[in-house]
């Protein structure tokens, strides 16, 4: 028997399960599955820069960290409420995302990757030594809102907070994608002359792409305080990098699906792994690198090849693609050219 | 009417004249063909007035509008569409998302539309689709609308990416050797393309092209270019009977290397 799946029943079943498990789950579970929404909205956002816009870059962790610091310093050092805090930063992380953009005018491939990591330790030694502000490598804890008044723990607050905010964050990248932001993306992606002929005007895109990615990280990082309860730099380091990068290239490059995929799938593997904390930087390269050479669509690939019913469109990289997609030759396809097909 | 003019354009590219003082005056709803040995600085040229190369001296305008130093995504708004040498399809897209995407310029659609999915926001992106589909028409390629693009042969792509640029209405399409790579019979389609284009369209196209058959058989006027330099204008039939351009293409006559027949 073949089982058929829409992409969209999936995610259904996903986000209902995400919903109920509070009712079913013990601190722990509820703990794994709040981290799982934080990756799946780290995951969208590099996606979106990474898989469509083309932009390899390394900044990921560093956004989710600036998002994460703006959130907690700005409510331990100036008092303010988290519900202020959080969006703020965001809004932060966003804004030193879109700055990106600019080197990401000049520079591609290897070198924005070196670039944008070279920011990305630049970003890990502040938080790392700026003491007088960040409270240095220990980290610091951080108040939970609270959700008294709706009678319910913080923990279980901020959850249903974390859902909402996952969901409408998926809804968002699943539509920008299927717009014409969304065509300038994969255009600029495949081929930036092409794309500049026909009037994308690339430092605006490179600049929407950036700045997206950054205010996806800097929400999950706004998050994060309130989910952990404590802030420190080793949670934003270049792991964590090679973590999101390894949810998109898992779950499949130029995938919005494929995106909460790798990352569901990724933060599983990673709870699996815990008593073994040696392990995961072995583990997650290694899987990094075996879909990187084998598999560089990523799970969705097969997912949509053998599941009937599964119906995104798919933008993944040509040049990710099998060697079967090799350009037919003109005399091989009968009717080419300007002919009319039949 | 002037349709594109460039004036004495120069371009070096670190101390080698790639472009010396070029001045060419194309117009409106002809077909311009350019030809020349390779290293001729063709591409240079189609490269400056598409805004890919900024020129050391001299301007380009279109439409009267002078162009010079803007950018490719500007000039492309003023309608100017160009195609390339080696394919240059989205190939992360379906042919009917590669001509949608053609479409960029007549689109408001931004992310703020694109979340809310607003009613205008709708109705552009179905005016989109439609129209992509009566430019597939219009090169006969609808079948292929949801193919993606890897699977279409070179002719195809080719074809499909003169649909994407005509569909932005531009009003002057550079051409970077449509016909590379094509086959005999294809060239002979692609023949019959250019001309509906130029009669039927309305557009104005310059083409820089190596197949003879092709450019002397559709242009109103070739452009022979060699070393940077322009060394002859006119109908085909007087480029075919100038001593320069037999010259460039054959070398000097009495040459010990060509005996005379």
């Amino acid at each position: 028997m073949r089982v058929v799946v829409s992409h969209r029943a999936f995610l259904v079943v996903l986000f209902a399960a995400l919903a109920v498990l509070p009712v079913v789950a013990n601190q722990y579970t509820l703990f794994v599955g709040n981290l799982m929404m934080l990756y799946i909205i780290l995951a969208l956002g590099l996606n979106l820069l990474v898989g469509f816009a083309g932009q390899l870059a390394f900044a990921n962790a560093a956004m989710y960290g600036i998002g994460a610091y703006g959130a907690a310093l700005l409510q331990v050092r100036l008092g303010l409420s988290y519900w202020i805090a959080a969006p703020c930063g965001a809004l932060l992380a966003m804004a030193i995302g879109t700055l990106l953009a600019f080197p990401a005018l000049r520079l591609s491939g290897i070198y924005l990757a070196l670039a944008t990591l070279a920011f990305a330790q630049f970003t890990q030694w502040v938080l790392l030594h700026w003491n007088t502000v960040t409270f240095g490598a220990g980290g610091f804890p951080v108040p939970q809102p609270d959700f008294s008044a709706l009678g319910m723990s913080p923990d279980r607050g901020i959850y249903y907070v974390t859902w909402v905010v996952t969901v409408v964050l998926l809804a968002f990248a699943w539509r920008v994608v299927r717009s014409r932001v969304g065509r300038a993306f994969v255009a600029m992606r495949d081929r930036e002359m092409a794309a500049q002929a026909l009037g994308v005007d690339l430092l605006r895109y490179k600049a929407v792409a950036f700045a997206l990615s950054g205010f996806y990280a800097g929400t999950a990082g706004a998050l994060y305080p309130a989910v952990l309860a404590y802030v420190s730099p080793e949670g934003f380091d270049l792991f964590q990098m090679i973590l999101h990068k390894a949810m998109i290239v898992v779950g499949g490059m130029g995938s919005i699906v494929g995106s909460v995929i790798g990352a569901s799938l990724l933060v599983y593997l990673l709870e699996l792994l815990r008593q073994f904390k040696a392990t995961q930087e072995i583990v997650f390269g290694a899987l990094l690198l075996a879909f990187v050479l084998f598999q560089p669509r990523g799970l969705v690939y097969f997912v949509k090849r053998y599941v009937p019913g599964w119906a995104e469109p798919l933008h993944y990289a040509s040049d990710s693609g099998s060697s079967s997609d090799v350009t037919v030759a003109d005399e091989v396809v009968t009717g080419s050219g300007g002919g009319a097909p039949r | 009417m002037n349709s594109l003019t460039v004036t004495n354009v120069s371009v070096a590219f670190g101390g080698v004249d790639a472009l010396s003082d070029v001045s060419v005056v194309v117009d409106a709803g002809q077909i311009v063909g350019i030809i020349g040995p390779n290293g001729a600085g063709k591409t240079t040229l189609l490269n400056v007035i598409c805004g890919v190369n900024r020129p050391d001296r001299g301007d380009v305008a279109l439409h009267g509008t002078v162009i010079t130093g803007w950018k490719p995504s500007r000039i492309a708004g003023l309608g100017l569409g160009r195609t390339f040498q080696t394919s240059q399809l989205f190939l992360g897209m379906t042919v009917l998302e590669n001509l949608m995407t053609g479409l960029h310029l007549r689109g408001r659609t931004g992310l703020v539309a694109a979340a809310l999915r607003t009613p205008s926001m709708k109705r552009e992106e179905a005016e989109t689709r439609e129209r992509a589909l009566a430019a597939l028409d219009f090169v006969g390629m609808r079948a292929f609308a949801d193919r993606s693009g890897t699977a279409l042969s070179f002719g195809q792509q080719r074809v499909v990416e003169i649909a994407r640029t005509l569909i932005g209405d531009p009003k002057v399409v550079l051409l970077d050797e449509p016909a590379v790579g094509l086959s005999v019979p294809r060239v002979a389609e692609l023949d019959t393309l250019l001309r509906r284009i130029r009669d039927e369209r309305g557009v104005t196209l310059v083409m820089i092209e190596h197949v003879i058959r092709l450019v002397m058989g559709v242009s109103d006027r070739v452009i022979v270019m060699n070393s940077g330099h322009k060394i002859a204008e006119g109908r085909p039939d007087d480029i075919r009977r100038n001593p320069d351009v037999v010259e460039a293409y054959l070398g000097r006559q009495g040459d010990a290397r060509r005996p005379a027949p």
